[in-house]
């Protein structure tokens, strides 16, 4: 048997027809740039999420960026993020002028609200919060210190569309919501794509002429802005997607349920195990796991295909360099670096698959005799 | 008769081999920097006759990716012409550095006499411009900027192909930025750019900068952005590149054809300059006009779409009022302003849909003459 990390192939054969179908419609109007599709994608989106705006970008990375300059974050600014993440949630701050602060996470791989605060100094402009693997970070502490603090609130959701605290979904708590839609995420393009969701009115007016180059219209510049606009083919096929989504979704939560009651007893591994205030959609399903180069190698050499997510954590970077961290700034960040394992988690797993993995999970352990 | 400027629906004439490399693209699943992006950043290269080019996400982004790999950031100036796309100030803006403007020739492009005057301690680069598709003054501009050691980026958004004394735009500076937005000359079906250098050094850093500074999966060198040309994009300028030289040949012919029909209007219509040797690519065939207004509602009343690039020059919009320039700065690009008119150049025109625009012209100023 044979199970590949990702597997885009069969996520778009059963789809195919209307991908195509949607992008033949694209091309019987020639509205590359901007078209209807893009406002009915934005429409529907804000829906899904529950807030009354969103607005598509060209990229995750690009929806952060325009973020922050829409709440005129720069220069002389602190941003507060973690250091457990992909680059772009950091590379987004460090590109608009400002200077990240990392707090540590917890067991739950995201934002550890207890280690906020001291982290606030008279610079700090604002929090950039990662739901990082699809789970929530705890909102309601981080809601309380941004509030107490006055700071604005930015939430990372590149991973986590879809996914809840408390019944509400995330995009909807903080100033604004950043997604990406990129190939490789739960609701994904066919390219690079990232989306925006906002309550704010002037906000969103803001983020639609900072993505469009500062144009109020052809030929008034206002601001100096970005060219930073999902493809109208891309909001065509995401179209499609979006129809499918809540489906795969419960897909992927229950290969990660099937996990957990697979592996609950197995010592040397250890899965997310989700509190009853959320509701993850499992963008992946990290666990730590004891001895874990070994046990990679040994899956890869049953054709399981798996990813670290990440192992190196953006601290020690070369890129952070400067910031002046090093090895022991982020005790909880660095453990997990050194443990964590992603298992192939995706919609078209079959049960047969999952059953693979989770027998050679534990033969391996057998095996080591660990 | 009706004269559009756009030509996009007749692109999609023959649409059923772009659909079914697409439909082989959804099926591999080869969507970011895949294999289409390689090949079209080969074979873009070898049409700009240069080793190198890095696809990215859009036109502007080319300039402001390139702008950052020589060193561009706050605190700087880069030199620009006020007559452009907002794209052109706004990369420049992106990088946290100051624009910088000098007026313009007749012929649109920046006026490299003026260039020296505008340099100071603090200026790093020079950025021309190569709009309507006319190349910039590049022997002048180079000297100038090997004399003062500042780096020079061609916006080359408009003028793929373009060139003087067989030299290509593109092949002037350190790098160079074109976008293939769907109404350039050669497009793609969205957002799309690329960056031409002859430099392997600037080359792997742009690789770098356009991909979240990875050096691999895990190694983040530097912060970067991201700013790829989506493989899907590439697989559509696969198919289009190998009709670059007869869009552009078409252009020019269509040029042709109109500066034959209006030479005798010199009374009122200043047809574009011409220059031995150099090589201009139309991607808009920009006249200056008497009573604009009135030919523009003359023709769009014909069905002839002719469009104005563009009315408002960059040191007089709203974003540009930290510069403190103030209207009368730079008297040749204002006056163009209001008196430049776009005509439908692009290659799918046929002879006839140009004579009828020629002609729609001619009419409206002998009735002017005549009463």
């Amino acid at each position: 048997m044979n199970i590949p990390f990702v597997n885009l192939a069969a996520q778009h054969a059963p789809i195919k027809t209307e991908v195509m179908a949607a992008v033949e419609r694209v091309l019987d109007h020639g509205q590359f740039i901007l078209g209807n599709e893009v406002d009915e994608f934005e429409y529907r989106f804000a829906d899904l999420c529950g807030t009354a705006n969103a607005v598509g970008v060209n990229s995750g990375t690009d929806a952060l960026i325009l973020a922050l300059r829409a709440l005129e974050v720069g220069p002389g600014d602190e941003v507060i993020t973690v250091s457990n993440s992909f680059v772009a949630s950091t590379g987004c701050i460090a590109l608009v002028g400002a200077s990240p602060v990392f707090v540590d996470v917890r067991e739950d791989y995201n934002m550890d609200p207890g280690l906020i605060e001291e982290a606030i100094t008279e610079r700090t402009k604002a929090i950039l919060l990662v739901h990082l693997t699809g789970r929530p970070a705890d909102m309601d502490p981080i809601m309380d210190i941004s509030r107490k603090h006055g700071l604005y609130l930015i939430e990372d959701s590149a991973q986590a569309v879809g996914a809840e605290y408390k019944g509400k979904r995330v995009g909807s708590f903080g100033d604004i919501g950043c997604f990406s839609l990129h190939p490789l995420k739960t609701l994904n393009a066919c390219g690079d794509g990232g989306v925006l969701t906002t309550n704010d009115s002037s906000l969103y007016e803001e983020l639609k002429i900072l993505r469009n180059l500062g144009l109020r219209d052809r030929d008034d510049c206002v601001a100096w802005g970005l060219n930073s606009r999902l493809d109208t083919l891309q909001a065509a096929i995401l179209l499609v997607k979006l129809g499918y989504v809540d489906e795969w979704t419960d897909k992927r939560r229950a290969h990660a349920l099937f996990y957990q009651n697979m592996l609950r007893d197995l010592p040397q591994i250890k899965c997310p195990e989700e509190e009853s205030y959320e509701r993850s959609v499992y963008h992946t399903f990290v666990v730590q796991a004891h001895n874990r180069e070994a046990l990679r190698k040994y899956l890869s050499s049953k054709n399981i295909g798996t990813a670290v997510h990440y192992p190196i954590p953006i601290h020690l970077h070369k890129a952070a360099a400067t910031l002046g961290y090093g090895v022991g700034s982020f005790p909880a960040t660095e453990r997990q670096a050194g443990k964590i394992l992603s298992l192939p988690v995706y919609p078209e797993l079959q049960a047969d698959q999952l059953e693979y993995v989770v027998s050679n999970l534990r033969n391996f352990y057998q095996q080591a005799g660990t | 008769m009706h004269v559009p400027y756009s030509y996009l629906d007749q692109q999609f004439a023959e649409v059923d081999t772009y659909l079914a490399d697409i439909r082989d693209l959804v099926r591999s699943g080869d969507f970011t920097l895949g294999a289409a992006v390689g090949e079209f950043e080969r074979r873009f290269a070898e049409l700009c006759g240069l080793p190198y080019a890095v696809g990215v996400s859009s036109g502007t982004d080319a300039l402001a990716l390139s702008l950052e790999a020589v060193g561009v950031g706050p605190g700087d100036e880069v030199i620009t012409t006020p007559n452009t796309f907002v794209a052109t100030v706004g990369a420049i803006v992106m990088t946290g550095a100051r624009p910088v403007f000098v007026d313009n020739n007749e012929d649109y492009t920046i006026d490299a006499n003026l260039i020296e005057e505008a340099i100071t301690d603090k200026t790093k680069a020079i950025l021309p411009v190569h709009l309507t598709g006319i190349p910039a003054d590049m022997p002048a501009i180079m000297d100038i900027a090997n004399r003062h050691g500042v780096s020079v980026i061609e916006d080359a958004a408009q003028a793929i192909l373009a060139s003087i004394d067989g030299k290509h735009v593109g092949s002037w500076g350190q790098t160079a930025g074109f976008s293939l937005h769907p109404l350039k000359n050669l497009n793609v079906w969205g957002d799309g750019g690329v960056i031409v250098t002859r430099s392997a050094e600037l080359a792997e850093r742009l690789k770098l900068m356009r991909n979240h500074g990875l050096a691999d999966r895990d190694t983040v060198e530097l912060y970067g952005q991201n700013s790829r040309l989506d493989s899907l994009q590439a697989v559509v300028g696969n198919r289009l590149i190998s009709e670059t030289h007869p869009i552009t040949n078409g252009r020019i012919a269509n040029a042709k054809r109109y500066d034959d029909g209006l030479a005798d209007l010199g009374a009122y219509i200043k047809i574009p300059t011409r220059q031995p040797g150099v090589k201009q690519v139309f991607h808009t065939y920009v006249i200056q006009v008497s009573d604009r207004n009135g030919l523009l509602n003359h023709l769009e009343a014909q069905g002839i779409e002719a469009k104005v690039h563009y009315p408002i020059p960059m040191h007089l919009q709203k974003a540009s009022d930290y510069l403190g320039y103030k209207s009368g700065d730079f008297p040749v690009c204002e006056r163009h302003c209001g008196t430049i008119l776009s005509l439908p150049v692009h290659q799918h025109l046929s002879p006839e849909q140009v004579d009828w625009a020629i002609g729609q012209v001619r009419e409206y100023y002998s009735n002017k003459s005549g009463g």
